[in-house]
């Protein structure tokens, strides 16, 4: 499979996973991988219909299927969150990101899930 | 001194602030969009409960809460009967909890807020206060407080004369990141006011004007030094001035906003520049500005007339230590200007 191919199998599979999880409409608009300058890189999944209610009620189940996508794209699911649209309770997207050593700072600082008000953190892995 | 610290809104964020640093006076945050709003982008919506939750612990800890509401347009909400009563319903309930402060650009708040409450006013950056004329305004409509618009940051005979002229307390912002005489400074905040305030909500394309924010700078780097930051080892040349200093950066994560307070309140950071600016994280990956290098161009600055053209200063002192990160098998390595970037 190429690369693009790839990402399309994810995207539906994934989306097919939280449609029968929420039993409600989801949309999930656009997957992306992504290589940032600081050195982040990862994929990011932007997503419509799911509240912050779905991901924290169905926490434990949403951390294991993106986890699943994560790794599909080869990307190791150290760090997962999701992205909230400021001020609201809308799900903005969902992420999986191998940290660069500078941002990891600015989550390893902190203990709790919303170092951010519009960040909600599923799986965070410290490094040694 | 008194370092006032921005804080993104919500409980854990301050908790994580205020247990990283004994340093900070005073922390400002914005309210819920639904009444004011801000000029500033913005990520969180505090309610009342929320802020009156966040301001008992800020004062447990004997640190000022201010509440930011500076929307630098209002499309003329305000004006209305209707506008009016809410908005001086939520300046009531804000008084009601305790805050210390209210930060807002409108003039019209400014002599609201004087007259009715007992909140310390404070005028906004966005509200432009470049003058002594203008400050005088200010203080008479009741500020209590004013932020100096930061482009005369290197404008000493200004800043001296705002501060001869009123009574008020000065305030000055040391690491806003924006353009020297920006063009879109105006239209940007306007657009950010209406996107960050009561509705309706805006259906952008694009933000057009962060874009060309970052474009002129990635093809004029000069431009980063032009903008008129303070070093954190030049607090001492403003403390004539005055003494109260405010971080920018409200959507920064906490460990970026502590390691500013602990750059200023300690007046020396040994790093790149770009890490205390409150600019796109964009070009702070772009760009290594050596803070050290800087020592002493604020005697240039001091007495600089802003004819870029027949001076050349920041140009020569940009081309002499920006380095710019380019990547090479993988790794991130560092370039000096001219050979990256199209210079």
């Amino acid at each position: 499979m190429t690369i693009t191919d790839t990402l399309a199998k994810s995207r539906g599979d994934l989306e097919n996973k939280l449609r029968n999880l929420l039993a409600k409409p989801v949309f999930l608009i656009e997957l992306d991988a992504f290589a940032l300058p600081c050195g982040c890189k990862g994929v990011t999944i932007n997503a419509r219909g799911i509240q912050y209610d779905d991901i924290e009620i169905f926490e434990e189940h949403v951390n294991k299927y993106l986890k699943e996508t994560s790794e599909d794209l080869e990307v190791e699911p150290s760090f997962l969150f999701a992205r909230l649209v400021p001020g609201t309770a809308e799900v903005a997207s969902l992420n999986s990101r191998i940290l660069c050593n500078r941002c990891y700072m600015d989550f390893a600082r902190g203990t709790g899930k919303m170092p951010r008000p519009d960040i909600y953190i599923l799986n965070f892995t410290r490094r040694e | 001194m008194k370092l006032y610290a921005p804080h993104v809104g919500h409980l854990e964020g301050l908790e994580e602030l205020l247990a990283g640093s004994k340093d900070i006076y005073g922390i400002y945050m914005a309210g819920t969009p639904d009444y004011v709003g801000t000029g500033r982008t913005n990520l969180s919506a505090p309610g009342l409960e929320e802020i009156a939750e966040q301001t008992e612990y800020a004062h447990d800890k004997g640190v000022k809460m201010e509440v930011v509401l500076n929307s630098s347009c209002m499309g003329g909400q305000h004006l209305t009967a209707e506008g009016y009563n809410r908005i001086n319903w939520y300046f009531r309930e804000l008084n009601n909890i305790g805050i210390d402060s209210i930060t807002v650009a409108e003039p019209y708040f400014v002599e609201m807020l004087a007259k009715d409450f007992d909140m310390e006013v404070v005028v906004s950056v966005l509200s432009f206060v470049d003058s002594p004329q203008k400050a005088e305004f200010y203080e008479a409509l009741g500020a209590d407080t004013i932020v100096i618009d930061p482009v005369v940051n290197r404008d000493f005979d200004k800043l001296e004369a705002i501060r001869d002229s009123v009574s008020t307390d000065l305030k000055l912002l040391v690491n806003e990141g924006c353009l020297y005489q920006c063009p879109f400074r105006y239209a940007h905040f306007n657009f950010f006011s209406h996107a960050n305030g009561p509705g309706p909500k805006l259906n952008v394309l694009d933000d057009y004007y962060y874009y060309k924010c970052l474009s002129l700078r990635i093809s004029d780097p000069q431009q980063l030094i032009k903008s008129p930051w303070i070093r954190p080892e030049d607090l001492k040349e403003y403390k004539h001035i005055t003494d109260i200093f405010k971080i920018g950066g409200r959507t920064h994560f906490p460990n970026w906003i502590l390691n500013n307070v602990k750059a200023y309140a300690n007046e020396s950071y040994d790093g790149n520049l770009m890490d205390l600016l409150d600019c796109p994280r964009d070009i702070r990956d772009l760009f290594n500005i050596p803070n050290k290098e800087l020592d002493g161009a604020i005697s240039q600055w001091k007495q600089c007339g802003k004819v870029c053209n027949k001076c050349g200063y920041c140009k020569r002192l940009a081309e002499k230590i920006i380095e710019v990160y380019s990547t090479e098998d993988g790794n991130n390595v560092l370039k000096p200007l001219k050979t990256e970037g199209g210079q």
